[in-house]
């Protein structure tokens, strides 16, 4: 059974699904860059409110998306730690043998897991509202000023767009090659880290073998509807900027620059 | 070996929005050395079943029985040596250079001696009619190789139940033939097969008892005539003919392989 990955596309209706891909994308990587341009926690704080108002106007259910952030929730607490154990600013506020933590350790490892959770949803936030074919398109859109230096903006979006669609399917397949060969005997769990790493040889083996079989029959299918590559290809969906989207953009300069500003 | 599952419930990610519920209370057994046909259509849980006779899922709630002794306090190894399950599709975990190799899997994993190993693969490969395939690519043949060498990698365990899930899809009709023959000549030989397919067809040819599934439950169990006569709408094309002709002729009795329904019509015939 597929189940869900982090990030994925959230269909529900709302004004934040309904902005030009490339407003989005553009306007996440501003805020990307921006992040790094903060210095102050009342900055970060700030952004961080703008986010969540965000999150709501997206009408993703507040569990869903958190969930998104459970994965880098280690890499935060590993960065408060360190920050918390060899930080040596500020005013002492417990001491326990050589063993201390001081004031501003504890303000700069805030400081730094705000920054990395703000980063992760906001990459978040652009992939659970935007479908990956919208997304695909996008990004072929904003590559395309490329395609002068022959770059090829259209190829690239579509492999992207394959590999996204294909990640649950080899899951689903692998599971079930696993399933074939513990039948057979086959032990996952048991041995160091080399044996269990060999014993993954019986799946991995099969399941590239597939991969390359579904490639095959995917590219004749694509070839057996017509599909010759960028050249001249109309879209059935056309990406139309509209004013919300530029003032999207906007709206995301500004809430950085408050950001930069305190 | 006597294998039951007793009201075996299973659910897929519980918990989640995603939950599903594939089986909702199945109690079955699969006596010594008889094959049981498992009938159902797409998502009634056949699939799932089968993975529970090995124990490969296991249940959320019932329990499998090893000759009455709870499957889960015996060790996994062995009872998936004795319960030799085969995938849908089985050829696509082919995965050594021959097929000698792959067949030589399983009992390798057993820790039996080369000369052991070796007599088993050959063995299971000539019972599959697979003997002259022993030192080719199993990614070089035909799919109907492919499927008879991948039976063999299960057979070599020597288990005491064999369970072929869809072991006929998409292959040709001699192949077919082939395959039921086969299921014969093991149960012949004392293993017992339990045979999943949503070919009614098939089953009636080799099938001594048959269990529909519907929605995850139990619909019906017990001989071919017993389940096929209920609701000959959905029974195999001899069961249909011949449930027809019973209306005017009840003579005809109720009979369910090919041959049979056939000796019944020349019989009426010359009645």
């Amino acid at each position: 059974m597929a189940s869900r990955s982090l990030g994925q596309f959230y269909p529900v209706a709302s004004p934040v699904h309904d902005l030009d891909p490339r407003a989005k994308i553009l306007a996440t990587a501003v805020f990307v860059v921006g992040l790094f341009l903060i210095d102050s926690t009342v900055g970060l704080l700030s952004v961080a409110a703008a986010l969540v108002a965000l999150v709501a106007v997206s009408r993703i259910p507040a569990g869903t998306f958190l969930l998104l952030l459970r994965p880098v929730l280690f890499i935060v607490a590993l960065t408060v730690l360190f920050q918390v154990l060899f930080s040596r600013e500020g005013v002492t506020l417990v001491e326990w043998g050589f063993f201390e933590v001081r004031s501003g350790g504890l303000s700069l490892g805030f400081f730094l897991a705000l920054r990395i959770l703000l980063l992760v949803s906001s990459a978040g936030l652009l992939t659970s509202t935007t479908a990956p074919v919208a997304l695909a398109d996008g990004i072929e859109d904003l590559l395309s000023p490329l395609k002068r230096v022959r770059f090829p903006a259209h190829e690239v979006a579509m492999m992207m767009t394959i590999a996204l669609r294909f990640i649950p399917t080899l899951g689903e397949e692998a599971e079930k090659i696993k399933g074939a060969q513990a039948a057979r005997g086959a032990d996952f769990s048991e041995g160091g880290p080399l044996r269990r790493a060999r014993s993954l040889v019986p799946v991995l083996v099969p399941l590239t073998v597939g991969a390359f079989r579904r490639a095959d029959e995917l590219a004749e299918a694509m070839e057996s509807r017509g599909y010759r590559g960028g050249e001249g290809r109309t879209r059935y969906r056309e990406l139309r900027f509209r004013k919300r989207d530029a003032l999207a953009l906007v709206l995301t300069a500004l809430v950085l620059l408050v950001g930069v500003l305190l | 070996m006597r294998l039951e599952l007793r009201d075996v419930r299973y659910v897929y990610a519980p918990g989640t929005p995603f939950e599903v519920e594939a089986l909702r209370g199945v109690s079955l057994v699969v006596e010594p050395g008889e094959v049981l046909g498992i009938v159902g259509g797409t998502g009634s849980g056949k699939s799932t079943l089968v993975q529970h006779m090995n124990l490969l899922l296991t249940p959320t709630s019932g329990e499998v029985l090893v000759d009455g002794v709870d499957a889960t306090t015996l060790k996994k190894s062995e009872l998936r040596r004795r319960v030799g399950l085969v995938f849908q599709f089985p050829e696509s975990a082919l995965f050594a250079a021959t097929v000698e190799e792959d067949v030589a899997f399983a009992p390798r994993q057993l820790a039996l001696d080369e000369k052991e190993v070796r007599e088993r693969v050959l063995e299971s490969l000539r019972v599959l009619g697979a003997g002259e395939l022993a030192a080719r690519s199993p990614f070089a043949l035909s799919g109907g190789e492919k499927r008879r060498a991948a039976i063999a990698g299960v057979l070599a365990m020597r288990p005491e139940i064999l369970v072929l899930d869809e072991p006929t899809a998409g292959l040709d009709p001699a192949t077919r033939e082939d395959f039921l023959a086969l299921i014969l000549g093991l149960r012949n030989a004392g293993i017992s097969v339990v045979l999943v397919s949503h070919d009614l067809d098939e089953v009636a040819e080799v099938a001594d008892r048959v269990c529909a599934l519907q929605e995850g439950r139990v619909l019906a169990v017990g001989t071919p005539a017993e389940v096929f006569y209920r609701d000959p709408s959905q029974a195999p094309a001899t069961v249909r003919v011949a449930s027809l002709l019973r209306e005017s002729k009840p003579e005809i009795g109720a009979p369910v392989p090919f041959g049979e329904t056939l000796d019944a019509l020349r019989a009426l015939r010359g009645a």
